[in-house]
């Protein structure tokens, strides 16, 4: 079941792996589809390899065509890909790639009529500088993702209407998620030189001083008031910092501003071994980590080719489940304190009841807000025995709690008031916007991987998917109220199918063996030292897998070379690409409604910063 | 000897009266973290003293030795007249309301009413003056809200005084608690209390009408720039005029000192127990509400007086000037 790759080179830059080699090349897609037929077809020479890997569409075509291919791709009736989910690079220069380019890019597509993914691939040209075609003409979906390649990789993309920094300040010298970047050890460059105007009102701004006018995002100008929210802000929900052009109180233009809270996981990732990342993975979403986990534990699992015993998927589907609704109660709370003003005592009581979900987290693995429960092979230990029963009450319990809240909110006048026609997206923005999970649902788009691509096991499942016409701030409301109402009901029907049995696969290969399998036998002993001193390869190739979080789509693109750390980790986290909509959200309307905004759209900066 | 009745009683009076404010200010903070507490299930203060009851005495000392610091890029002036001119008018309010048959807080004035209405008029400058010596954008907003707010709020609040005013036939607040009054004059009254109560709250910058401070738009509106003992004062203001404001609705629509059937008339000396019983029960629905409702947005804030409240309390008072025309 698990083939370890042929040696063909030493990886250098990690001792103490020394034997662990790589391939020289991802493997080319084989096949054909139907897709992959009717590009080919279309663009014909310029399609560089098409069809199947890994039971995924792959598509390599040349970076001239690849604004054609994309245009032909959301034009065309029969291929419909109207959505780009994500846009990453890889850097290829630790490789033994020969003459081929150093860069490659990877776009994933979605088509929602079709219930299609397709992963379009495109080599970058201009070895150590590389330069892109931008496809945000095509879709404003790409705007954020190509500006952060451009940050970590260093690829310019021409044609891109505002190539800034993303996530590192604006003068950092590195680009780093290069590989020649270490990790740690580099010279950090400090803010302000002594040469710099600013310096000389540094810790002097209780004396009079000229402060210096910090430089204005584009397309702002003076001319109104400039308000600077964020990055310390009573309701930016963290460290976002958002430049509001406002007149008097109407948003005129507004610009995020993110990188406070990066903390570089997609570096970490490529130097961890792979059962090593999934801690990384809680810290990411600190409020949905079980679904982190999941995410990423499905997309290895994909590439090890392992299944995973009945138990253990349904006891995932149960924390995944358990985690949406923690996340839409904190949700709620907080959105409740934004629009609201803190007095009022919704806060409390949803946080009550996320409490008690953080309870039964910690009865399952000891930890309330990271849990890394959810590990390659299964889940790290069989729930106890008291579990269900509390799980039980939960579940009994939770359905009247809603009531409750709906009681307070949905009816409530100034509620709606708040809500009603605030933040409008509308069902073709929040397509081209690459917006998912509830902010998507909310425009109009039925669209719920759990339902339309299933992973680990959720074809069979009953639920409902919530989804209203109305793109504004309270259909969003109601749609998660609704979400948290079939998350009880799916974790009701998981816990009436439990089954027993193993909840890790004895594939020995990836798992543990047990404790007590130690003192007998020799063999387990070898597994449990090659686990925990190298852990385990997977093969050679790339894989994206995407999960229904809790915010939205949480997908994991890992390109392998075989060894036993990922060469390339990238996340496309539902926050980020959510977060590119307050602009279009926001203008035109009051102050209030950029806070009713950032709530509705439900960010955590962990995530968003990467 | 008339020095004596004019300067010292009065201030012996106003110091008296001035401590008890302030002790009623210190444990109405503690009164409001409790109540909120457990409206939202949680157990509030206990930590300093049982009960939590040393809390607003440990907050006093913190406030005491905060550093005071005065921005670089403010308007030094304004910036400290902003928190004194938010508290004086909150304070002088009390000097006409009685406390029991014929004794007045400090004096009984016969232009009560338009004493209350001049200095409310005062206390917005307070708020305007402090967001606009701030020279902060968070602070600017405030007070600009504020300014609207507030005097958008005052028109209805008139309208309403006035009415009262007719019913009472006198513009002293010691007459008209002792003047009796008919049933339907009580009803009349009472129908009109939860409009006025609207006004109040608005007044008062509480939630749900405390845009000037909005702690999660504006991070703490016009009161950013302040600290330490400044932000005390804008702090005691605040709570102050609650309390100020309870006092005058209880004066106004539930007979101030005033027990039913004529208790109080022979036991003068329980009216003001009387009056702070009726001041606590107001001030819980003060914090009822701000644990219940949630807060507007500006603009609808701003339609809800001028689209309802303004043409309503003109309504009222046209009629209420008819009933007393034809009934009185």
């Amino acid at each position: 079941m698990l083939n370890v790759s042929p040696t063909s080179r030493a990886y250098e830059t990690l001792p103490g792996l020394n034997d662990i080699t790589i391939p020289a090349l991802a493997p080319l897609p084989t096949g054909e589809t139907e897709d992959t037929k009717r590009i080919v077809e279309r663009f014909g020479e310029d399609i560089i390899a098409a069809g199947e890997h890994d039971g995924q569409q792959v598509i390599y075509v040349q970076p001239d065509n690849l604004v054609d291919l994309m245009q032909f791709l959301k034009s065309d009736p029969k291929l419909a890909y109207e959505a780009m989910i994500d846009a990453t690079a890889v850097d290829r220069s630790k490789l033994p790639i020969g003459n081929t380019e150093r860069f490659h890019m990877v776009y994933q597509m979605r088509s929602y009529q079709r219930k299609k993914h397709l992963m379009v691939l495109s080599p970058a040209p201009g070895g150590d500088d590389p330069v892109m075609p931008s496809l945000s003409p095509v879709f404003q979906a790409a705007i954020w993702p190509e500006r952060e390649v451009y940050d970590l990789m260093g690829v310019k993309f021409t044609g891109h209407p505002d190539l800034r920094r993303i996530l590192m300040p604006e003068h950092w010298p590195y680009h780093p998620l290069r590989k020649n970047i270490p990790v740690g050890g580099e010279e950090v460059p400090f803010s302000m030189t002594f040469d710099d105007q600013e310096f000389e009102t540094l810790g002097k701004q209780i004396l009079p001083s000229n402060s210096v006018a910090p430089t204005l995002p584009p397309g702002m100008s003076r001319q109104n008031m400039i308000l600077n929210m964020g990055p310390h802000h009573p309701s930016t929900h963290g460290v976002l910092r958002l430049v509001v052009e406002l007149d008097g109180e109407t948003v005129v233009n507004i610009d995020p501003d993110l990188g406070y809270l990066h903390s570089g996981f997609e570096k970490m990732g490529e130097t961890k071994r792979y059962k090593d990342f999934v801690y990384y993975t809680d810290r990411m979403d600190y409020l949905s980590s079980m679904n982190n986990n999941y995410g990423y534990v499905l997309t290895v699992e994909k590439m090890l080719g392992i299944t995973i015993p009945e138990r253990a998927q349904v006891i995932r589907v149960i924390m995944s489940e358990l985690q949406r609704l923690a996340s839409h109660l904190f949700w709620l709370s907080t959105h409740v304190l934004d629009v609201s003003g803190p007095g009022m005592s919704l806060l409390m009581y949803a946080t009550r009841e996320r409490e008690r979900i953080l309870d039964l987290f910690e009865m399952v693995c000891g930890a309330r807000l990271t849990t890394s429960y959810i590990r390659v092979g299964g889940v790290w230990r069989d729930v106890p025995p008291s579990f269900m029963s509390n799980l039980q009450d939960l579940v009994k319990m939770l359905p009247k709690q809603f009531d409750e809240y709906e009681h307070m909110l949905t009816s409530g006048p100034l509620w709606r008031e708040r809500l009603e026609g605030v933040g409008y997206l509308s069902r073709e923005d929040a397509i081209d916007m690459g917006m998912t999970g509830p902010m998507l649902r909310g425009s109009g788009v039925d669209w719920d991987l759990r339902r339309d691509m299933p992973y680990g096991g959720y074809e069979n499942y009953d639920f409902k998917v919530p989804v209203s016409q109305a793109g504004d701030c309270y259909a969003r409301y109601l749609n998660r109220m609704e979400e948290m109402r079939q998350s009880v009901r799916i974790i009701e029907q998981a816990m009436a199918n439990l089954p027993d049995g193993l909840y890790r696969t004895d594939e020995r290969k990836v798992s543990l063996p047990p404790r007590a399998e130690l003192d007998v036998s020799m063999e387990a002993l070898i597994h449990h030292f090659k686990l925990m001193t190298e852990g385990f390869r997977v093969n050679p190739g790339m894989y994206y897998h995407g999960i229904e979080a809790s915010k939205g789509e949480l997908g994991y693109y890992i390109y392998s070379d075989g060894s036993g750390v990922p060469h390339r980790l990238h996340v496309r986290g539902p926050s980020f690409n959510n977060l590119y909509a307050i602009s279009k959200m926001s203008k035109g309307e009051m102050l209030s409604d950029i806070i009713t905004n950032i709530g509705t759209i439900d960010i955590v900066l962990g995530e968003v910063d990467r | 000897m008339d020095w004596l009745n004019l300067i010292v009683f009065p201030l012996i009076r106003s110091v008296i009266l001035l401590f008890i404010l302030l002790t009623a200010f210190a444990y109405l903070t503690w009164y409001e973290r409790k109540l909120l507490a457990r409206f939202q299930i949680r157990y509030g203060p206990n930590r300093a003293g049982p009960y939590g009851l040393m809390l607003p005495a440990a907050d006093a000392v913190k406030a005491f030795f905060k550093e005071e610091v005065i921005p670089n890029h403010v308007d030094k002036v304004v910036y400290l007249l902003g928190p004194v001119l938010g508290l004086i008018p909150v304070l002088a309010v009390w000097a006409v309301i009685p406390i029991t048959k014929n004794t007045p807080a400090i004096a009984d004035v016969n232009i009560g009413f338009l004493w209350i209405l001049a200095l409310t008029g005062v206390e917005s400058y307070g708020i305007i003056l402090a967001g606009w010596g701030s020279n902060n954008n968070y602070s600017l907003l405030g007070a600009l809200r504020s300014s609207a707010q507030m005097i958008s709020y005052e028109l209805p609040l008139g309208m309403f005084l006035v009415s009262i005013l007719m019913l009472a036939g006198s513009f002293s607040l010691v007459q008209l608690v002792q003047s009796p009054r008919a049933w339907w004059e009580w009803l009349w009254l009472w129908i009109m209390f939860p409009f006025f109560f609207i006004c109040m709250l608005a007044e008062c910058n509480r939630t749900p009408f405390d845009l000037p401070e909005t702690e999660n738009e504006l991070v703490a509106g016009f009161q950013t720039e302040y600290g330490g003992m400044k932000f005390a004062m804008f702090f005691i203001a605040e709570y102050l005029n609650v309390i100020t404001t309870s006092t005058l609705m209880a004066t106004l629509f539930f007979g101030g000192w005033k027990l039913p059937f004529g208790i109080t008339d022979f036991l003068p000396i329980l009216g003001p127990f009387v009056l702070a019983v009726k001041v606590i029960i107001l001030l819980f629905v003060f914090i009822w509400v701000r644990a219940s409702i949630g807060r507007p947005r500006y603009d609808q804030l701003m339609r809800f007086t001028w689209q309802y409240l303004l043409p309503g309390s003109i309504v009222y008072m046209i009629i209420t000037a008819l009933l007393v025309l034809f009934f009185k």
